[in-house]
């Protein structure tokens, strides 16, 4: 394998570059007062371009900047999904109220920066690529977690999750350093091929679950979770609906590309795949049971994404090629359905101020093709047929069978699935089963709507072909190079 | 061949196309809609008298007619259904359709002007239907089927007025009583079609394999009394005779046809038909439930005022004689019983019928509605307002009470004769039964007396009710002396000679004395049996022994029918002087009391009451409400527990409680999540925050802090289980 | 033709609904009407195509040899095949479900409230029941087998009765419960299969016996059983997991209580018959005698459960569990050593899985009928009534004299229910019986006391409703309208022709059924 000096580098790197200047370009119009307007459309074209650009730039298994970066196929797809997240939440923000107006080009700018450093996320290749990417993504959740400044709410949160998230990358530098300490190198390819010589597991455990931390935090992985719930529900809810899609898959990303390269293969005996087991069991069961109970919607979806995570970590916790690409699979139909779900929350608590359960009451009989879609995704959500999320989650469990391990996991998963379609569908029960005289229907500009609609149709349809998508993953994973 | 088939096809056809035309279209005629069907069972009983005078030059073992037709197949299991003529089936068919046809006749004066007539005539048809589908089954299962149908006509016939409640009931009672038994019949059934190796459930074919093959005997019996269950749901033996009485609420026609003249002789035909196989330890049961049940309805029909009701237990009380005589192996005397009674009995009860129909008609005149019409103690003196319908209920009263030159006489009895063979062959407990069978002959000649009295002779009890009494019309009268005139013994026994017994005469030429392929007698043993000196246990000993090796090759073995023939034969006399004595005994009992009223009945209950035995009778023995209380009560109790049960514990307390445990525990873990942390661990670290800044504070910062805790105690904690693995 | 008549079997109800979508925009603004007339049409659409895929059905053809069979791929990574195809095991359960969506269309014909909701989703579910009962794939099974649980949930509780919602969800969690357990028996069928992962049932029946595999100490097939079981039971339902039934029937409208006890119920006995029995004859032969244990008590328990109902709807409801209890009996009896019980014993269960359909159907649909004129279905008020003069009290009686028709359907339909002869339901329940006794003695005999205790109730039920003195407050009750009569009047002539000549039907199933048989007497 060839490394890339940074000059040869760049030309691979183009997205991340062009990300550089829209962000530049949006920070410029916002300051000057007469160009504030265009900060939308900047970004919009932005993204737009950006992706263009992935499409004309090849993906190359090629290590830019001395090894530090690589951005391989398997980088590609992450950030096709990330860059499409960033794209529909900018898009339906734009007449979104729970972002002031004031702020809104700076908070495309963050958003824009959070997905510049999800990009690096996921293709980073070096411990201090990993550890400075996962920071380029927390600042700015910060910030935007907190953008409303007025909002003590919002404010509330955004200061949770500074502490936690400094708390939680402090530990995994932590670990790092550990992990440096062991091998003597940053370079995880390197630290792989050193690790076979280890002679102190037990070190090599304190790291890994410390590291473990950092990544837990970000995909929001039980027991570093409390902040998910908070955030969620004080952060605006288009930020929710961002931090719900996006850390999560570059954290996937980061984690399979981290685990894979340092322990797949080798024969160490670090059984981190028991300790994902559990830490899946946990997630999935406490997301389920706290989103029981909740009233209200943000905070019940924050607790399903918590559950969603315990699925997504069954197949993490089981070693093979088709288990990355099932959770590539699920986060893929994750994106869609839970994105769709949160924008039908955002209409509701725009046109109605519906924030609880109980005020959705009725919302079937004045917003029929709405509620209709939101129903796909919480069927979708709950992994019913016929939807993709049923899908999804077969893909999941077949992990267990090809495995042949932890087969009390696949107990847990299923009962879980009965838990949550208890609360999804309390939700439908409200919008179906209950009346609400006093309701008058409500318009919602087309951005949200046809988000919502092309979002949740995907439920549909890819319910009923989804093979290429599954041969692609698969081919990707195979030509990935770290199994 | 094919003729045959198509007559014998029209036995079901032709009811069952009445009970459809009757059903939709019988309301077209209005009143004369009954000419249909009077005229299609007129067609039945002329074609029935086609087969029957084949009868006389038949034996009993050929059969006329036998076609079998595959109903339902699948690879190895197989249904057949079929039609099975002999002697024995075209004798009942001519009793079933002559009956039915009279009541046709009958009920058109009798059911005159009632707002369901036309439906009616359909339910007669439906039951002519199935009761001939009872006498022309081959199979066991088609016997069953038919079994079920008589029960479902009877059910509706019973409570064709069911405005009344009572009647709505005694037609449940009915159904679901014979429905006990049927559960027995249908195990019998089971059990008998996985006998031996070849499945079936034909008659013959189950004969043909229980001679052949090797079979367990009490699997056999069990079998047996299992079958013999469906006959004492249907003949209202012991202890399932309740319904009969309560089915009295149906209209006097139908207990004429049903409740006295064929249905509930099915039990005893069907019992005749599987008699083939019964071992002799069945045939033991049965013949103590038949004497058990004659002597116990006979002893409640005394002390009944309803004239219905009287002879609606002298009907169970006879079914007991023909049950007896099965059970005591004299085959022909069972089937003659059984056919003389239809005479008699649906005479009598078409008699009572006109009683009531004028005693009715005169009550409505005087619009009384309090009186019950069909109350003895209403009557009396009737004699000279209505002749014919006396003289019939006279004639058959002899009949029944076993006089000679009548019918009853004869098939009477040769019973009795059967069973004093009986107890010669078997001695020891076996006494009962010849003592149950002469005693209930005292008792039926005496209440039938009675009853004659009450109704006819004596004072009238209402001047004004007497008034309005007159005779029935025509199309009722003439059914009464019709049967009448078959109830005197020349027709059957073809002499009038009192004193020939009942194996004379072309009846028992046709029936013969039927087969037991299960029971073998050994024949040394048969002759002796009529010595004085008979020793009693050496043959029960044998008899044992002969039960259990019964299709050894058998020479020196006495067919067991011949044998019991020949006893009944040589206990003819004995028998006949005895029931001639108990007859006269019991009709002169009762014209002391009821016609010169020498003693006062009320001083002779009194006397019996002392052991409350009056009561017990008048009451009858108190069954009703013993199954009442003891099983119908208690299991709906039960029932209704168990649904309590079911749903208000199993289903809301447990099931649920699945559910409702899962959202407490989610409560409690949001608990622990929000209100622990927040509230307990925010007080707790609140001191050491206490020097953090007032904003923090503020802003509960306090909770991160315990977030971070949590997430770093879960980290040691989970340091420490892997640490483990 | 022949290739596409079971594909359009199970989508034309799709495209009618998704026509309805379409009309709603346009036609359906003024004219409500609209609606049911599309699902008359495409449900008429389909019983015709049941009708004439069964004229040119050939019982002796298995699956392979059918022309009716489809088979092509759908996912091929995951080996996942559109693979439909019909034989005698699914042919009477497609007729029934074509006939009774049918009819359920006239039952629902004063449908208020929403009928394009209704309609739209009666279809869907109509189209998942025939999709179960003609796939050939498990994958496909179990497809469709979960689409109806989302129609079903919103038929039962948006035009339910009173505890709508509560029975909703609770049938919704309770089968989804049994489901989720069946997708975990299907994925190891899947992956443990010795050559080669599959989904089709054919195929499996080759594979899945040889299966050797462990877990937790127990045989992987046997584990396989219980799973698959537990999905199917809660369907049937079988004793333990029977009490979302009562709640469902009762709640929901007419219409759906006819599909629920019909055809929905039928699935879990059909899906043991098509999946459990060939794949698994191992342990169907361990486990025959708990089912015929749970068969008898399925039978006692409905029928002494039934008895105690002042609900006629929840009478009959709890007499559907009685009667899928002979429908279990039947099934255990396969291990019978006599294979004349074996035959009697399995093509009995899936008769009586036929005529149960058929009467249960006219008993929901006539005491709908009472209801909808009465405005309650009391046989006796019960105790914890509204108005306490009344409790405990009897709510009709003497209806008989009033409505003389109706009284004739109730007396055929009860008789029916209680197994009289001549009429459908006696002679699968003899069959499970005799079926039932080659192989458990003691069991079986236990079990006929269903024979009273099913006569019990209904009797008691008809002299209480129908007999007796009249009850003036009804006097302006109306008999049977032209289109009750018409909707019955298929299902009663059934009842009867299937009473008095059960041949065809048994002509039909024999076949199929005896394969099974074959398929399992070897592991006896």
């Amino acid at each position: 394998m060839n490394l890339f000096t940074n000059l040869e580098s760049l030309s691979l790197y183009l997205p991340e570059l062009m990300a550089v200047f829209l962000i530049l370009a949006i920070f410029l119009s916002e300051s000057l007062p007469n160009y504030r307007h265009l900060t939308f459309n900047i970004s919009i074209i932005g993204l737009l371009l950006i992706a263009f650009t992935m499409f004309v730039v090849p993906s190359s298994n090629k290590l830019l900047f001395q090894g530090m970066i690589v951005n391989d196929s398997f980088s590609y797809y992450f950030k096709y999904l990330i860059i499409l997240s960033t794209f529909s939440v900018i898009l339906v923000s734009k007449k979104d109220n729970s972002v002031i107006n004031e702020v809104k080009g700076e908070y495309y700018g963050m958003l824009v920066i959070i997905m510049l450093g999800m990009f690096t996320m996921v293709s980073a290749k070096n411990l201090l690529m990993i550890y400075l990417s996962i920071e380029l993504v927390s600042i700015p959740s910060y910030i935007i977690a907190g953008i409303s400044k007025n909002d003590k709410e919002s404010n509330e949160a955004s200061l949770k999750y500074v502490i936690y998230g400094s708390f939680a990358s402090g530990i995994m530098l932590f670990g790092l350093s550990f992990l440096y300490g062991l091998t003597g190198s940053t370079d995880i390819n390197f630290i792989a091929n050193n690790l076979i010589t280890n002679d102190n597991p037990l070190t090599l455990y304190i790291s890994i679950l410390f590291i473990l931390v950092g990544f837990g935090y970000k995909i929001s992985m039980v027991p570093f979770h409390y902040w998910t719930p908070d955030v969620y529900q004080g952060a605006p809810i288009t930020v929710t609906a961002f931090l719900s899609v996006a850390p999560k898959i570059a954290g996937f990303a980061i984690m399979i590309r981290f685990f894979y390269t340092l322990f797949a293969g080798s024969s160490l005996d670090v059984n981190w795949p028991e300790l994902i087991a559990i830490f899946s069991a946990l997630t999935m069961t406490i997301g389920n049971i706290l989103a029981l109970k909740q009233v209200n919607i943000k905070r019940l979806l924050a607790y399903s994404s918590i559950s969603h995570v315990g699925y997504m970590l069954l197949a993490f916790s089981i070693v093979g090629p088709q288990s990355i690409s099932s959770i590539m699979f699920y986060l893929f139909f994750y994106l869609f359905m839970n994105l769709s779900a949160f924008y039908m929350a955002m209409y509701m608590s725009k046109a109605y101020n519906a924030n609880n359960i109980d005020d959705w009451n009725g919302i079937a009989s004045k917003a029929p093709i709405l509620s209709f879609f939101m129903v796909l995704s919480l069927a979708s959500l709950a992994g019913l047929p016929p939807t993709s999320g049923f899908v999804a989650k077969v893909y999941i469990l077949r992990n267990i069978f090809i495995g042949e391990q932890f087969m009390w996991l696949a107990v847990v998963a299923i009962i879980n699935t009965v838990i949550s379609l208890y609360y999804y569908f309390s939700i439908v029960k409200a919008m179906y089963f209950m009346e609400n005289p006093d309701l008058e229907a409500k318009k919602s500009d087309k951005f949200l709507f046809w988000s919502i609609i092309i979002f949740s149709s995907q439920n549909i349809l890819f319910y009923f072909y989804w093979s290429q998508l599954w041969d692609y993953l698969d081919s990707l994973v195979s030509n990935m190079g770290i199994i | 061949m094919e003729f045959n088939l198509i007559i014998a096809l029209s036995f079901l056809f032709i009811p069952i196309s009445l009970f459809v035309y009757q059903l939709f279209f019988g309301h077209i005629l209005k009143h004369n809609t009954w000419y249909v069907s009077i005229i299609g069972i007129g067609i039945n009983l002329s074609l029935a008298l086609s087969f029957f005078y084949r009868v006389f030059h038949n034996s009993p073992d050929d059969h006329m007619l036998h076609y079998r037709a595959n109903w339902l197949t699948t690879g190895n299991f197989n249904m057949d259904l079929g039609i099975f003529i002999d002697n024995m089936s075209a004798i009942m068919l001519v009793v079933v359709s002559l009956v039915s046809f009279l009541v046709h006749l009958y009920s058109s004066e009798y059911m005159k002007g009632d707002s369901r007539f036309s439906r009616y005539y359909a339910f007669l048809g439906l039951f002519t239907f199935s009761m001939n589908g009872i006498v022309l089954a081959d199979s066991i299962a088609m016997i069953y089927i038919f079994w079920e149908l008589v029960g479902l006509s009877s059910f509706l016939l019973i409570g064709f007025w069911f405005e009344k409640t009572s009647a709505a009931m005694a037609s449940k009672k009915a159904f679901l009583v014979n429905r006990v038994g049927d559960i027995g019949m249908f195990i019998g059934i089971m059990m008998i079609y996985f006998v031996g190796e070849t499945h079936s459930f034909n008659l013959s074919d189950i004969i043909e394999k229980v001679k052949t093959s090797e079979i367990d005997s009490t699997y056999l019996t069990t079998a047996g009394i299992l079958l013999f269950l469906g006959a004492v749901g249907k003949s209202a033996q012991l202890p399932l005779h309740i319904w009969l009485p309560d089915a009295m609420e149906g209209p006097t026609p139908v207990s004429a046809l049903i409740h006295a003249a064929t249905m509930v002789a099915a039990g005893v035909y069907m019992t005749l038909r599987i008699f083939p196989i019964l071992t002799g330890d069945a045939l033991t049961y049965i013949a103590f439930t038949g004497a058990a049940t004659a002597i116990f309805a006979a002893s409640i029909a005394i002390t009944q005022t309803d004239i219905k009701k009287v002879l609606a237990y002298s009907t169970v009380s006879q079914l007991g004689y023909m049950v007896l005589a099965i059970g005591v192996g004299s085959y022909l005397a069972a089937f003659f019983h059984l056919v003389t009674h239809a005479m008699f009995k649906a005479c009598l009860f078409l008699a009572s019928g006109s009683v009531i129909h004028s005693m009715h008609n005169s009550l409505h005149k005087l619009n009384d509605h309090e009186t019950d019409a069909q109350d003895m103690m209403n009557m009396g003196g009737m004699k000279n307002k209505m002749p014919i319908t006396y003289f019939a209920m006279l004639i058959t009263t002899l009949a029944i009470s076993g006089v000679p030159f009548f019918s009853g006489f004869v098939s009477k009895d040769a019973i009795l004769a059967g069973t004093l063979s009986h107890y010669f062959d078997h001695g020891g407990i076996t006494i009962l039964l010849p003592i149950a069978g002469f005693v209930s002959a005292l008792i039926t000649a005496f209440y039938m007396f009675r009853l004659i009295f009450l109704t006819f002779h004596g004072k009238p009890k209402n001047k004004e009710i007497h008034k309005h009494l007159h005779e029935s019309p025509a199309a009722m009268t003439f059914p009464l002396i019709l049967l009448s005139l078959f109830s005197f013994a020349i027709f059957f026994t073809g002499t009038i000679n009192p004193l020939s017994d009942g194996s004379k005469g072309w009846f028992s030429k046709a029936i013969g004395n039927g087969h037991n392929y299960v029971i073998k007698v050994d024949s040394h043993k048969a002759d002796a049996k009529h010595d004085e000196s008979y020793d009693l246990v050496h043959s029960n000993e044998i008899h044992s022994k002969a039960n259990s090796n019964h299709n050894s090759s058998s020479d020196n073995l006495y067919n067991f029918t011949e044998h019991v023939a020949h006893g009944t034969h040589a206990a003819h006399y004995t028998a006949m002087y005895l029931s001639l004595l108990v007859a006269a005994l019991g009709i002169l009992l009762s014209v002391i009391i009821y016609y010169y009223n020498k003693i006062n009945p009320n001083s002779f209950i009194k006397v019996f009451n002392v052991l409350k035995l009056y009561d017990l009778s008048k009451n009858k023995f108190y069954i009703d409400e013993l199954y009442n209380n003891v099983i119908y009560k208690p299991f709906m109790f039960w029932s209704k527990v168990s649904s309590k049960i079911d749903w208000d514990y199993y289903d809301q307390k447990f099931i649920d409680s699945i559910g409702k445990i899962t959202l407490s525990i989610s409560n409690k873990s949001t608990k622990v999540d929000y209100d622990w942390l927040d509230q307990k661990v925010v007080d707790g670290f609140g001191k050491i925050t206490h020097f953090m800044s007032l904003k923090l504070k503020k802003m509960q910062g306090g909770v991160i802090q315990s977030y971070i805790l949590g997430g770093l105690i879960a980290l040691i904690v989970i340091t420490l289980i892997v640490k483990q693995i | 033709m022949d290739s596409w008549i079971l594909s359009l079997l199970i989508f034309i109800p799709v495209i009618g609904s998704v026509a309805m979508l379409m009309a709603s925009n346009s036609i359906g603004k003024e004219n409500k009407n609209i609606y049911k007339i599309i699902a008359l049409i495409a449900t008429g659409l389909q019983l015709i195509l049941a009708a004439i895929l069964y004229i040119n059905f050939d019982p002796s053809l298995g699956i392979e040899e059918s022309p009716f069979t489809v088979q092509v791929d759908w996912i091929s990574s995951f080996n996942i095949q559109y693979f439909i195809g019909v034989d005698g095991l699914s042919m009477p359960m497609v007729l029934l479900t074509a006939l009774l969506s049918f009819l359920c269309i006239g039952i629902s014909w004063n449908i208020k409230k929403a009928p394009l909701g209704y309609f739209a989703l009666f279809l869907l579910l109509d189209a998942g029941m025939m999709g179960v009962f003609l796939s050939m794939d498990f994958f496909l099974f179990y497809v469709f087998w979960e689409v109806m649980l989302l129609p079903m949930y919103f038929l039962i509780g948006m035009w339910g009765g009173p505890q709508r919602h509560y029975a909703a969800i609770k049938f919704f969690l309770y089968t989804l419960f049994g489901s989720v357990f069946m997708l975990l028996g299907m994925l190891a069928l899947y992956y443990y299969a010795p050559d080669g992962n599959t989904f089709n049932l054919i195929e499996l029946i080759k594979q899945a016996p040889r299966i050797e595999a462990s877990l937790w100490g127990y045989d992987m097939k046997f584990l396989i059983w219980i799973s698959l079981f537990i999905g199917f039971a809660i369907k049937v339902p079988v004793f333990p997991f029977h009490t979302w039934l009562p709640l469902a029937h009762v709640e929901a409208p007419t219409a759906i209580s006819v599909i629920l006890a019909g055809v929905l119920l039928k699935m879990g006995t059909y899906g043991m018959l098509r999946i459990s029995y060939p794949l698994l004859p191992g342990e169907v032969v361990n486990f025959s005698f708990i089912l015929a244990l749970l068969g008898v008590i399925n039978i006692l328990w409905g029928a002494i459960n039934a008895i105690a109902q002042t609900d006629m709807k929840k009478m009959v409801a709890y007499s559907s569990v009685s009667h899928m209890g002979y429908v279990l009996l039947g099934m255990a009896a396969v291990v019978s050593t006599e294979s004349a019980g074996a035959e009697a014993g399995l093509n009995g269960a899936v008769m009586q899985m036929f005529n149960h359909g058929t009467i249960t159907a006219m008993l929901f649909m006539l005491v709908g009928v009472l209801y909808d004129q009465a405005h309650h279905r009391w046989i006796v008020y019960p105790d914890d009534y509204e108005k306490p003069e009344l409790a405990g009290k009897l709510a009709f009686g003497g209806l008989a004299s009033k409505v003389p028709v109706f009284n004739g359907f109730i007396v055929l339909a009860f008789f029916a229910g209680l197994g009289l002869p001549a009429l459908s339901g006696f002679i699968s329940e003899a069959l499970c019986f005799i079926g039932g006794f080659s192989a458990f003695r003691v069991l079986t005999i236990i079990g006929t006391l269903g024979i009273l205790l099913n006569a019990i109730y209904f009797l008691r039920a008809y002299q209480r409703v129908f007999l007796g003195p009249f009850n003036e407050d009804y006097k302006d009750l109306k008999d049977m309208s032209n289109r009750d009569l018409a909707i019955i009047l298929p299902l009663a002539f059934l009842t009867l022709l299937f009473g008095v000549y059960p041949q065809p039907l048994m002509n039909i199933i024999s076949n199929s059924l005896n394969k099974i048989i074959i398929i399992v007497q070897p592991y006896i």
